[in-house]
């Protein structure tokens, strides 16, 4: 008899939708990976700049979006300045987006709180030749104001003048910035990522080649518990939970099944000989 | 997002999910909608933030360096004719060339030396000497030069061990990834759309 998965995905949607209808509250334990993220940007000085490069496809803005709004907030409330980015063009405009909505909520000025730079094509050109100097690189901003002309830009010429680079992705570009920013010019990275690259990124936290990594929505429910404001990562933990059980109590009955079926079959051939 | 924006939204994203219940026309046509605003919004994006500003603009300013870009970009389009595709070589080899140039050394630090030092410069602590354990027994597992009999099986043994744990891992992160793109779908389905969300 075959079962028919439509059923499984049946499961996991209701699994999902019931607890966003009905929210449970469930407890949200915070790892020491985003602690260390949380605690790099809370060391930082009031004045110190931070770029943020959104280094993703929009298909992941349901991970990735609450993840930078969590540290972008972090850092305007600690009066960091912020230098956005993207070396993807899907992630263009939604980082402007992202940049701009966090902005003016926590009531920061265009230009001299933050700037947003738009995409560049050939990602390990563009990381390396900020090491250099950004206005080569990014002549003017993501509306076309000259870089030189904006009051951050005055201030920022290369990585030098940036105290960390936190590169939100989904992707490998994070690899990019270790080899091209971080080898080369000692600048020093956090990538926040969605949940599927982080064990792809741990070996480069344990060199000491990452500054911190945050892992997915349940890296931004984290991020959010420890800034004490709860968004879109925290809205979404008590689907997360109930969906990982759904997944779980499947496998389990999935290899409870096969393993019956295995014996069943091993015990059939044992009475035909 | 504007009303019909939403609706819009709600409607592509159930012709998608369709799929999970059937192939099925609305989800064909929300597919080929999908690649074509893909193509469509990176080409946009491309010429109006880098070719106009970069290319452009410059040209007519009288930067005549950007001459050079132009035509390793020119020879590279000359591909689609086939008579003249032997010139795409020419930026082809310059693309190569400098990005190996660049990349090589910049690969060899990071992913390589920053890596092997970090990997047996722990030791001192157990979870250094559990990485370092790992790293060796999973090497030993792609070594071809020998037949892995010997010390080479038990030690071949362990890193596969090793790599099941990674798969595992990497698995579980993968689930938790796409219930989340799942949760950010239900939430703007079951929110924006039909409001049935409170907060």
């Amino acid at each position: 008899m075959r079962f028919d998965r439509r059923y499984i995905f049946l499961a996991i949607a209701v699994a999902v939708a019931v607890p966003m209808l009905f929210p449970i509250g469930l407890p949200v334990a915070v790892t020491d990976e985003t602690r260390q993220v949380y605690d790099r940007i809370e060391n930082l000085a009031p004045g110190d700049v931070v770029m943020f490069s959104f280094d993703h496809e929009a298909s992941s803005l349901p991970e990735v979006r609450p993840l930078a709004e969590a540290v972008l907030t972090h850092c305007f409330r600690r009066g960091v300045k912020v230098i956005g980015l993207a070396l993807f063009a899907e992630g263009a405009a939604v980082g402007y987006d992202i940049l701009k909505d966090v902005g003016e909520r926590e009531d920061k000025t265009y230009g001299e709180d933050y700037l947003y730079l738009g995409y560049r094509p050939q990602y390990s050109a563009a990381i390396l030749g900020m090491g250099e100097s950004i206005a080569e690189v990014f002549p003017a901003d993501y509306d076309q104001t000259p870089y030189e002309e904006l009051p951050l830009g005055q201030r920022v010429k290369s990585y030098a003048d940036i105290e960390l680079v936190v590169s939100v992705a989904d992707g490998s570009l994070p690899t990019y910035w270790v080899e091209y920013a971080q080898a080369r010019y000692g600048q020093r990275i956090v990538a926040a990522l969605t949940a599927v690259m982080v064990t792809a990124y741990n070996p480069y936290l344990e060199a000491g080649q990452l500054d911190g990594i945050l892992g997915g929505l349940k890296g931004a429910a984290e991020y959010e518990k420890l800034l004490g404001q709860p968004a879109a990562g925290t809205r979404g933990m008590d689907a997360q939970s109930l969906a990982h059980l759904t997944i779980a109590i499947l496998i389990i009955l999935g290899n409870i099944i096969a393993f019956a079926r295995w014996r069943r079959g091993k015990s059939g051939k044992e009475g035909d000989a | 997002m504007s009303e019909i924006g939403v609706w819009i939204t709600a409607l592509t994203t159930l012709a998608i999910y369709s799929f999970l219940y059937r192939d099925n026309p609305f989800y064909k046509a929300a597919e080929y909608l999908l690649i074509g605003l893909t193509v469509g919004y990176s080409l946009v994006i491309s010429v109006k933030t880098v070719l106009w500003p970069g290319l452009v603009l410059p040209l007519v300013g009288g930067d005549l360096a950007k001459i050079i870009p132009l035509v390793l970009g020119g020879l590279m389009i000359i591909r689609l004719v086939p008579k003249l595709t032997v010139w795409s070589r020419i930026p082809l080899a310059v693309i190569v060339g400098a990005g190996a140039g660049v990349s090589i050394p910049a690969m060899l630090k990071a992913r390589i030396l920053q890596q092997m030092g970090a990997t047996v410069g722990h030791v001192a602590s157990l979870n250094g000497i559990i990485m370092l354990v790992g790293v060796i027994a999973t090497v030993m597992y792609f070594y071809f030069s020998r037949e892995q009999k010997g010390i080479l099986q038990p030690v071949a043994k362990i890193g596969t061990w090793y790599m099941m744990i990674f798969f595992g891992a990497t698995f579980g992160y993968t689930v938790m990834s796409r219930v989340s793109l799942l949760i950010g779908r239900m939430e703007f389905l079951l929110g924006d759309w039909l409001h049935l969300l409170g907060g």
